[in-house]
């Protein structure tokens, strides 16, 4: 439990920490997150055989977003100690900082 | 599909609770519910005897044409469900690449952002469809003033889509447009 809580926020701060994501996405019809003793990371659903991470892409993107999910997937992956690594890009929200 | 199971299950469940409450009940002997009157209850004596003989003319070849079209109708819908049983379902989500999807809400967003560049449409709506292959099924309709080009908005439409899908890599696997005609009073846009 400890483990998947530890692994979830590696794969967090790896999400957050790449350019082109907004912030981490909640889930749609259940919450994505993953549960430990008083601490939720939201974001980031940890199981035995997977770890998948919904984020909330920055618009415009730096790069298209199958290039972004896919450099997410890498350094998620590198975390995620031989699960396998999804990523849901699960909206796009349009930086403050974008002028349109 | 699910649906329909669903609620085959749940009427089957039913059916068997509501048999288990009455022989529950019939089982306690208690007057005037005895457990031998039950199958007169429920009349599964006339639904024997009715089913004996059907199975009876069935077995004589004594069917008529309908009967005979009412039972391969049975069989080939039985078939049908089957097949549907074992298809996989649609999956949730828009495959990008390998272990990367994509909302179909984000898509749709997309696509209607894109659409919505269009100065002749005054409404659209768009349905996204994920698929076990990479890239959505997109289906745009797009309302015009009546007396437009329809043909030259479909073309448009379907260019500027692409051109902002293939900007954004959201993948696309197939897109369909359809315009209609609409009553610029009754679109979320009047001018543009």
């Amino acid at each position: 439990m400890d483990d998947d809580l530890r692994l979830a926020r590696a794969a967090s701060e790896a999400a957050l920490a790449t350019e082109g994501v907004h912030a981490l996405g909640t889930g749609r019809y259940a919450e994505a997150a993953t549960y430990g003793p008083g601490e939720k990371v939201v974001g980031v659903v940890v199981n035995p055989n997977e770890v998948r991470v919904h984020i909330i892409a920055r618009y415009p993107p730096p790069e298209p977003l199958p290039a972004l999910a896919e450099r997410i997937r890498e350094r998620v992956a590198q975390r995620a100690q031989g699960r396998a690594t999804t990523v849901v890009v699960e909206d796009v929200e349009v930086s403050p900082v974008a002028n349109l | 599909m699910r649906i329909f199971n669903k609620i085959v299950v749940v009427l089957l469940l039913a059916g068997l609770t509501a048999l288990g409450v009455c022989l529950l009940v019939y089982a306690l002997n208690i007057d005037p519910y005895r457990l031998e009157d039950l199958p007169r209850v429920l009349g599964l004596g006339v639904f024997y005897e009715s089913l004996r003989g059907y199975i009876g003319v069935v077995e004589n070849g004594n069917l008529d044409v309908l009967e005979i079209a009412t039972l391969v109708l049975i069989a080939f819908v039985g078939l049908i469900l089957l097949l549907l049983e074992f298809k996989p379902p649609t999956p949730r989500r828009v495959r990008m690449q390998r272990g990367t999807y994509i909302t179909r809400s984000v898509v749709e967003k997309e696509a209607n952002a894109a659409v919505e560049q269009e100065h002749e449409v005054l409404q659209s709506n768009v349905k996204v469809k994920a698929q076990r292959k990479p890239g959505a099924k997109v289906d745009i309709t797009a309302s015009v003033r009546p007396g437009e080009d329809a043909r030259s908005v479909q073309s448009g439409v379907k260019n500027r889509v692409q051109d902002y899908m293939s900007e954004t890599g959201i993948p696309v696997s197939n897109l369909k447009v359809q315009v209609r005609e609409a009553d610029p009073r009754q679109t979320e846009t009047r001018v543009k």
